[in-house]
């Protein structure tokens, strides 16, 4: 049977860039009776005190970052748990990277520690701005809908091989020009660069999600004959290759 | 002596360059300023300025602001140097300047307009250190290229000389965070307008928060955007005052108040659109700031007028078709395009062909920007029908039912030209053809008389019924 679903969008007002607000405002519409909490900056999260489904925090300007880790160091803890726990969690774009070690931007002079949920650290460079495509299998869909996206970003992240990624690029760059593993995935947490916005761009992820989401009830797409034929038509293109670039392959690591 | 003797085979070359160019028909405004930069990097700083000289810069309003400042100031008997049949990158900025030198390089004109790429602000700002630089507005734009506005106002405040003196739009919190304590400055803002809301809404909004205290702003009146009067209630931040204001803006009888540095005069309303209402201020404020005597300013309104290439309306039959620039890859210009279109009063079917032409074959467009527009706008019950055409039809297609657009109100097709033959124009009012930037020539033109020769068929057509029947009836 299926069960109201409680989602909760952390800082709406500063992570909201890059159209990605609509991966919430799409998995609205599949699910109606969802209850969408918008938490404020100056907001005590919902997750603290109650039951959270999902957990999304949209990209952010690099102050807004700043502020995200500072208005998030409390629950530090809490967020561990969650995602101990199996809670859903969804960072889209440079938003993974608050919950890193380290951001590093050497153009704007500042070095900061993040909240060191994961063992990462970005690099920012803000006259070196990465655009590019990015495909990929994931688990949950298989590679017959390999996930599409891209990337727009000033950030460039690394990680140890040991943590693991959102996916594996088959083309496209990774966290960074050196590897072809692309973001973060620890039990249910996903944290990706790639914007689309990843959930109306890839529907078959999407009704996977719903699906983890509430196991009870068959998951259902807004839209969905207009979804599925939008995301065919990028894969098509996707499979192309003359559409892709010199800057769009992992380059040979020249890491130990 | 040899620096000196560098910018002069600097400028001899791109003189040289700029009359070969020329003799071969082609302007000649942006080669010569890259063989300058290729020559001299930092000719832009070296080359001799005439004696003042004004950046316009900002997401949207700079081009119109900078022909209106030329425009003025040649009619105050100056002689203006300026960019504005050129590029306002670099290059651009390097040919105008080297343009208002002699071969000796002695400065020509008396003063210079330069419109500026505001993305370009790190390589033009420290060598042209303007006297007074204008910013309309930082509002999003390309993702690949711009990222976000607070971005862009990085770019710029990291290159203001300090002692540049900036004129600076007070309704956008972003803009007019612009520079430091050192540069002076002055504001230009709008007055609150009937359509003003007192809260934000829309997909694009920058601005939600007391950059003090970060708690929820209030706002005296909200436009678009981040652009409107905002305040703090928690801390008592404020938008800034403005010296420059327009208020009590009358589209009917085309006349505008304009408040100049503490004088009220009534002025000819250059265009109604919002945008050009900025502009128009924008232009009095700096004309004040160049001590033109203010009944001056208000009768250079009388002649100037802004461009109007983005917006093209003709009668046929009994319909009105309209052409609109809808700058794809833009969110915002698009929520603007979207906005206008809906305030237009009849039915109405729309074309839309907006995909990124440069990517079409060679890469694969990222609609992520369609998010970032209000194609909410376009969700209204007078819009009959949207066909859309090109590569993104899909994506197009997705974005308008996620905007609350009724599917069945929406066609898609691969050709972006055969859209124009899709569109059903019977009992129709007004027929939109909304095109992008790159793909005007190719799709817009083409379009636009296609959908022309269909109206004029339809009409000729209810003409010949109307002859027929009255002949019948006559018989």
């Amino acid at each position: 049977m299926s069960r109201a679903l409680t989602i909760e969008v952390l800082f709406p007002e500063i992570a909201n860039l890059h159209g990605d607000n609509a991966n919430i405002a799409y998995l609205a519409q599949c699910r109606p009776d969802a209850r969408v909490i918008r938490t404020g900056l100056t907001d005590t999260p919902a997750f603290v005190s109650s039951s959270v489904d999902l957990v999304y925090l949209g990209p952010l300007t690099e102050l807004g970052q700043l502020k995200a880790i500072e208005r998030l160091r409390p629950y530090r803890d809490q967020i561990v748990s969650l995602i101990e726990a199996g809670t859903v969690f969804l960072f889209t774009q440079n938003a993974l990277e608050v919950l890193g070690a380290r951001i590093r931007n050497d153009d704007m002079s500042y070095d900061v520690p993040g909240l060191g949920v994961f063992e990462l650290e970005s690099t920012v460079r803000m006259f070196g701005r990465y655009n590019g495509k990015v495909m990929g299998m994931v688990p949950e869909v298989g590679a017959e809908h390999p996930v599409l996206g891209y990337k727009s970003q000033f950030s460039m992240v690394t990680a140890p091989q040991s943590l693991p990624g959102f996916l594996t690029a088959d083309r496209g760059i990774g966290r960074d020009t050196a590897t072809a593993v692309e973001g973060v995935r620890v039990g249910n947490f996903i944290g990706t660069s790639l914007l689309g916005p990843l959930l109306v761009v890839n529907p078959h992820f999407t009704r996977s999600l719903l699906a983890q989401l509430d196991p009870d009830s068959e998951p259902t797409l807004a839209h969905e004959q207009l979804a599925l034929a939008a995301y065919e038509a990028r894969l098509s293109d996707f499979r192309v290759q003359r559409r892709w670039h010199h800057f769009e392959r992992v380059l040979p690591t020249r890491r130990a | 002596m040899l620096r000196v003797l560098r910018v002069l085979l600097t400028i001899w070359a791109v003189k040289l360059s700029a009359l070969a160019i020329r003799a071969l028909g082609r302007p000649g405004t942006h080669t010569p300023g890259l063989i300058a930069r290729k020559l001299h990097p930092g000719i832009i700083g070296a080359v001799r300025h005439p004696a003042r000289v004004i950046a316009v810069t900002g997401t949207n309003g700079k081009t119109t602001v900078s022909n209106l400042l030329a425009e003025a100031l040649e009619a105050e008997g100056l002689r203006v140097a300026s960019n504005r049949s050129g590029s306002n990158i670099a290059a651009g900025v390097a040919t105008a300047l080297i343009g208002a030198v002699s071969w000796t390089g002695r400065p020509k004109a008396d003063i210079a307009v330069i419109e500026m790429d505001e993305r370009s602000a790190a390589i033009i700002l420290p060598g042209l250190s303007p006297d007074l630089l204008v910013c309309m507005n930082l509002t999003r734009d390309s993702i690949k290229r711009n990222a976000h506005p607070a971005y862009v106002a990085w770019i710029i405040s990291s290159a203001l000389p300090v002692n540049t003196s900036l004129v600076l739009n007070a309704d956008d919190l972003i803009a007019s965070s612009l520079g430091s304590e050192s540069n002076p400055r002055v504001y230009f803002a709008v007055d609150r307008l009937p359509t003003d809301g007192d809260r934000p809404s829309g997909a694009a909004v920058d601005i939600e928060i007391c950059p003090v205290c970060d708690h929820t702003l209030s706002w005296e009146y909200w436009r678009f955007n981040h652009i409107g009067k905002a305040y703090c209630p928690a801390c008592g931040f404020r938008s800034p005052e403005a010296a420059y204001r327009a208020r009590d803006v009358d589209a009917a009888s085309g006349r505008v108040t304009l408040e100049l540095d503490g004088q009220s005069r009534q002025a000819r309303l250059i265009n109604d659109n919002i945008v050009n209402v900025y502009n128009e201020i924008a232009v009095a404020a700096v004309l004040d700031q160049l001590s033109v005597p203010k009944d001056r300013i208000v009768a250079a309104f009388e002649l100037l007028s802004p461009p109007t290439t983005r917006f093209a309306a003709e009668v046929v039959g009994d319909v009105q078709l309209v052409r609109l620039l809808t700058k794809g890859l833009v969110g915002v210009a698009c929520s603007r395009a979207f906005e206008y279109l809906t305030s237009f009063r009849g039915r109405k079917a729309v074309v839309l062909n907006i995909d990124e032409a440069s990517e079409r074959s060679t890469d694969v467009e990222n609609t992520a920007w369609t998010y970032d527009a209000d194609y909410e706008y376009l969700a209204d019950d007078s819009i009959a029908q949207i066909v859309i055409g090109g590569a993104r039809r899909h994506d197009q297609a997705l974005r308008l039912a996620i905007a609350g657009v009724d599917p069945a109100r929406i066609v898609t097709v691969e050709s972006e030209t055969a859209a124009a033959d899709l569109i059903e124009l019977d009992g129709v009012d007004e027929v939109f053809n909304l095109h992008s930037v790159h793909n005007a020539l190719s799709t817009g033109t083409p379009v636009q008389r296609r959908l022309r020769a269909r109206l004029e068929g339809s009409a000729e057509r209810e003409s010949g019924a109307e002859s027929n029947s009255s002949s019948s009836a006559a018989s």
